[in-house]
């Protein structure tokens, strides 16, 4: 089983952690510090898997790592998984995310954040491999954003009056945006 | 495409921000604000639409991955899942798996939402709420939905893609409340998912069915014939379209289905693994074809099928050549550029190296595991080349093995030094051939790594070493020298005062090892070492005194200084005063007694084993089951044994102490420290008072305590011959028949009674020591004796009692006693006090009589003499004719062979007055028969016995027991 899926930068940043056991918040944050603890000091040159930390669950799970330029993609299983299956698995899961992201990077993820934890659900479920089939996995994704796509043209009518708006408004500087809580969009939405 | 839409700017916008902040406090500020702003939203009066609550809930997910506490925004999620879009539901369920915690109160809700979206007609909606119970299920969910999944599961009008998330959630209830899912007919209908169509659904019900066959073997031993047919199906194929992982076929569900064959024997049904064996083969022979890609992909999966299907190989364990070619390809890998591989090896070796069919095969890569250790950049790859030289180790290769590792232990990573430690001294003491060899390892690893010497691996060496007489001069010898070094770690200094404090005399010959060169060798690290080595020293010193008279003056001296006397550490004066007391008061004799040399130790599993075990991984435990053998073997034959489990070996505790229930000492020093029956240091120190000095009631006295018996809570049971005075108990006899009950001995001090009882081969006997003096009994001790004779046949095992027995007071004692075979003689118990300052011993004989195992049957006339005449050999009968003792009474008699435990035969012999009887002594795993004719002549006064038996031997014991009585 997959305990945990863990993304996080060369800092230590968590892009996307995903616990298929219950852990406190307090003890999931100090898992993702201490699994980035364990596999910073690693060159690349080592071997992709290694023995957990305590907090996970010590030597009777492993964690199985591939870093990618600024990000590390964990698996923590159990030793029901094989160690080279799940290595392939992220890779499954990363070439997905740059399929559907167009050269995923860093910054992707970030904000998308909602949109890479419906791609790992794709990929495993309940902490099982539940789809492998890239084509499979892409026709899903693709289906849920058409959905999405149509859901915007009915309801999305407030956000796209919103950033008309907004493009109306030259002197409003938006990366400020944050400032402008004021707004009372009640007025625009009459638009 | 995600990256176009602009559907949530101010999520964006809010990421945006956080990203420019420079510090972290900056950060925390925004997000504080953020949560202000998201708290206001959802608490104001506004109406917030789905989109709305979808970007909030968003943000505060994004909040959260950051580390931040998130304790509100539940309601709106849940909100959400009701909602009929799809986008917002999706967002919804998405929250609640990750930030919600099934105590919430919300989750009834979550739940009723859930069966809304099962019932859906809607697929995708379906999935959601099949995916979010596969990831927090809870077993409320299991109750409430439980029925429904695998209804979806099993309909065929199911999509696949929805079949999949049920197969999982499936899985997830299962593991939730098990009991729930088991019934034939589902069973059958699970099975058959592994004949799917669609590759997807049969991978996760490959992953539900490894789930359910855990719980319940045998109702799913069907899956085993359809995994096979898969398997061989997948491997077979070369185009499984979109299955094809970088030319291999479905890599995922191969290894899935070669871990799920592994929950279960080789097939039994030939055709079945026939066809599994070529999938096998073809797997083996494809690991060696040119790779059809250079990617690092391909040859990943394929390894990853490759490693599964040597795992099934060496799971079934029974095909050697299939075994032989696994090991040598995975020799191939051990010289792999990738990391990768080579850990995988040598883990999957590690496993073969223990089965004897490849047990050879894996010695033929021993140079290159060797210079794995030795190159090896990746710590953890060079961890699993430890595990596999440990594993792959034997008699042969032990010298050169352990010299490898213990070259590679003096630059390992300090992390995996204790671990390693052990590995190296169980090898060392495991497969021994010279025990001088061992001593050497063992003060080489202290030399080496001594700050990581477990406390067990020293007690170790000072056990071997007390056990083979052959090594003690070397040892003594070797550690003397090792002594000798500028630098010393205290670990040396433990073992070297422990050695030459009993064996030191064996090279004081020699005048650069002399008595007072050890003394001062010693002595000179003591200023540098802890409180628990000092205690060692103490001993050490006391110990020498006794071994080299000679030095006494400069030991005495040592001991009797201010510095040990007036130590801030109480039991430093406390052991630096009574051995100063000792040396001046104890005659050399009673100091040669109390200092004797250490009895042998008895041991059952070797202390190393069960540390390593404790500390590390699986690979251990593969190979302890033959791992009782060599020194655990060297067994002691003489001298005491002590009973009934943990000798001084099994210490768990770090510290180790034997708590011996005593009272506190003269002294008044406090209960725990008392010298020489109790040492707080560790227990191979116990060693200055030697455990049989029972007949030294004095000495006992003058320590008021009693010897230490090795186990805290038993007496002690020797095996050996102890004069025993028949006079003091003239009523014995009276237990011979009859009797359970009664008073065993009484004299003016002490009372002993004893009540008994028999079931089957096992008997309970309760002493009861009364004091009837008006002073207490002091250093009370008992100890059983068995004689030679009888020590296989006849186990004891009795309950410590206490010290001390105040006036008037009676205290009661267990014994317990197993019959293993009919056994002569009958156990003796020694009593030791001292009352009034006079010492006492005395020797009772036990009512513990083979007869009291004998349990009457009965038979008829023809039956007995068919039986009588059957056992016709010389060895199976005894006669005796003696003199009656007692009035010659038919009743009488009768009663006392009843209560022998023959039972009575009417109406056997004519004559009325023979008696006939039959009983069978039950013992444990044997029952012995045996028949009895008394003949009385009355005239004569005089009985005629004979008694037949099938067991040799033990006519001959009846008789004598019986005639006793009569």
């Amino acid at each position: 089983m997959i305990k945990a899926a863990l993304i996080f930068n060369n800092h230590g940043k968590p892009r996307l952690t995903k616990f298929f056991t219950y852990y406190t918040e307090e003890m999931q944050q100090q898992i993702i510090r201490e699994t980035f603890l364990l596999l910073s000091k690693r060159e690349d040159s080592v071997c992709n898997f290694l023995e957990g930390g305590t907090l996970i669950g010590g030597s009777d799970f492993r964690l199985v790592y591939r870093h990618y330029a600024t990000l590390y993609f964990v698996f923590c299983v159990d030793s029901s998984e094989s160690e080279l299956g799940i290595l392939d698995l992220i890779q499954v899961f990363v070439e997905t995310l740059d399929r559907c992201f167009e050269n995923v990077c860093e910054l992707d993820l970030i904000f998308h954040m909602d949109k890479v934890h419906y791609i790992l659900q794709e990929i495993v479920m309940g902490g099982m491999v539940v789809e492998t089939n890239q084509t499979e996995i892409l026709t899903h994704i693709e289906a849920q954003q058409r959905i999405e796509k149509q859901e915007a043209g009915m309801g999305g009518a407030p956000a796209r009056a919103l950033s008309a708006a907004k493009s109306m408004a030259p002197n409003v500087n938006l990366p400020k945006l944050a400032d402008l809580q004021n707004i009372s969009l009640p007025s625009f939405k009459k638009l | 495409m995600p990256r176009t839409g602009d559907s949530m700017r101010g999520l964006a916008v809010f990421i945006a921000d956080i990203r420019n902040c420079k510090s972290r406090e900056q950060e925390k500020k925004r997000i504080n604000k953020e949560l202000a702003n998201i708290r206001s939203k959802f608490k104001g009066d506004k109406q917030l639409d789905g989109y709305q609550k979808k970007k909030y809930v968003c943000k505060l997910l994004f909040i959260f991955l950051l580390g931040n506490d998130v304790d509100f925004g539940h309601m709106e999620a849940v909100d959400l899942l009701a909602s009929n879009k799809y986008t917002e539901k999706q967002i919804g369920y998405l929250f609640i798996s990750v930030m919600m915690h099934h105590s919430n109160d919300l989750y009834k809700l979550v739940i009723q939402a859930i069966k809304n979206d099962l019932s859906s007609k809607d697929p995708v909606h379906i999935c959601l709420a099949l995916t979010c119970i596969a990831n927090i299920g809870t077993p409320e969910m299991a109750e409430e939905i439980g029925d429904e999944v695998p209804k979806i599961l099993t309909s065929p009008d199911t999509l696949h893609g929805v079949k999949k998330c049920a197969a999982l959630c499936l899985l997830r209830l299962f593991e939730l409340k098990s009991d729930k899912f088991i019934h034939a007919e589902l069973s059958s209908r699970l099975i058959a998912l592994l004949s799917d169509q669609h590759l997807g659904v049969v991978t996760s019900a490959c992953s539900l069915i490894q789930a359910l066959v855990t719980a319940n073997t045998v109702e799913y031993k069907g899956c085993v014939s359809l995994a096979v047919s898969r398997l061989s199906r997948i491997v077979s194929s070369t185009d499984l379209k979109d299955y094809m992982y970088y030319f291999i076929a479905a890599p995922w569900l191969s290894v899935k289905l070669l871990r799920l064959l592994q929950s279960y024997g080789q097939p039994t049904d030939s055709a079945v693994y026939e066809r599994l064996k070529e999938s096998l083969e073809t797997i083996l022979n494809r690991a060696t074809d040119p790779p059809k890609s250079k990617k690092i992909q391909h040859t990943n999966a394929k390894n990853a099928v490759l490693f599964e299907a040597i795992n099934l190989i060496i799971h079934y364990d029974s095909d050697a050549a299939l075994m032989v070619r696994s090991c040598n390809l995975l020799g191939g890998f051990l010289n792999s550029k990738e990391t990768n591989l080579r850990y995988l090896a040598l883990e999957s070796l590690t496993k073969l190296a223990v089965s004897d069919f490849s047990r050879k095969a894996v010695m033929k890569h021993q140079e290159t595991v060797v210079q794995a250790l030795k190159n090896e950049r990746d710590l953890s790859v060079r961890q699993r080349a430890v595990d596999l030289l440990y594993a792959m180790c034997d008699r042969d290769q032990a010298e050169e093995i352990v010299g490898e590792l213990l070259a590679y232990l003096e630059k390992a990573d300090y992390s995996i030094r204790e671990e390693l430690v052990l590995k190296i001294a169980i090898l060392a003491e495991k497969f021994a051939q010279d025990y001088k060899w061992y001593v050497d390892v063992v003060l080489n690893l202290i030399r080496i790594a001594g700050d990581y010497i477990a406390d067990e691996v020293w007690y170790r060496v000072t056990q071997i070493v007390i056990n083979r007489d052959d090594i003690q001069a070397y040892a003594a010898k070797t550690v003397f020298e090792a002594l000798q070094a500028p630098t010393c770690h205290e670990n040396m200094v433990k073992v070297g005062a422990y050695i030459l404090g009993e064996f030191g005399n064996l090279i004081a010959g020699d005048e650069r090892s002399g008595p007072i060169v050890q003394f001062k060798l010693l002595h000179s690290m003591f200023h540098l070492c802890s409180n628990q080595t000092k205690y060692i020293l103490l001993s050490t010193y006391i110990k020498l005194i006794n071994l080299f008279p000679e030095i006494k003056g400069d030991i005495e001296e040592v001991l009797g200084n201010d510095n040990q006397l007036r130590n801030s550490d109480a039991e430093i004066q406390q052991r630096a005063m009574e051995y100063t007391k000792l040396s001046q008061i104890a005659s050399s004799d009673l100091l040669a007694t109390v200092l004797e040399e250490m009895p042998q130790f008895t041991e059952r599993e070797s202390s190393l084993l069960a540390k390593l075990k404790k500390k590390s991984n699986t690979l251990v435990k593969e190979r302890d089951d033959g791992d009782n053998t060599s020194l655990q073997n060297v067994e002691l034959s003489s001298a005491p044994v002590d009973v009934g489990g943990s000798s001084l070996l099994d210490l768990e505790s770090p510290s180790g102490t034997a708590e011996i229930p005593e009272p506190a000492l003269e002294s008044g020093t406090p209960q725990d420290s008392p010298v020489l029956n109790n040492y707080s240091a560790p227990p191979a120190a116990v060693a200055a008072a030697p455990p049989a000095p029972a007949a030294e009631p004095s000495l006992l006295d003058m320590f008021g305590g009693a010897p230490p018996a090795t186990d805290p809570t038993k007496v002690q049971v020797v095996t050996g011959l102890i004069e025993c005075n028949e006079a003091a108990q003239p009523n014995f006899k009276a237990f011979i028949c009859s009797r359970n009950n009664g008073i065993l001995f009484e004299n003016e001090i002490i009372q002993i009674g004893v009540k008994s009882e028999f079931t089957g081969f096992e008997g309970k006997l309760q002493v009861f020591y009364g004091n009837k003096s008006p002073l207490p009994l002091q250093g009370f001790n008992t100890t059983l004796f068995i004689s030679p004779k009888d020590q296989p046949s006849l186990r004891l095992e009795g309950q410590k009692v206490t010290l001390l027995i105040s006036a008037g007071a009676q205290i009661p004692q267990t014994i317990k006693a197993t019959a293993v075979a009919a056994f002569g003689e009958t156990p003796l118990l020694q009593i030791s006090f001292s009352a009034a300052g006079t010492a006492h011993t005395m020797v009772l004989r036990l009512p513990l009589l083979v007869n009291k195992f004998c349990k009457g049957t009965g038979m008829g006339a023809q039956d007995f003499f068919m039986r009588w005449k059957n056992l016709n050999l010389p060895a199976q009968e005894c006669q005796k004719v003696f003199k009656a003792s007692r009035p010659m009474d038919n009743d009488l008699v009768k009663g006392k062979v009843q209560g022998f435990g023959f039972q009575v035969l009417e109406g056997v012999d004519p004559k009325p007055d023979n008696l006939v009887g039959a009983g069978i002594i039950v013992c444990e795993g044997s029952q012995v028969g045996c028949l009895l004719r008394l003949e009385p002549s009355k005239p004569a006064q005089m009985y005629r016995m004979t008694v037949r038996s099938s067991r040799e031997g033990v006519p001959e014991l009846l008789v004598n027991l019986l005639s006793q009585d009569l």
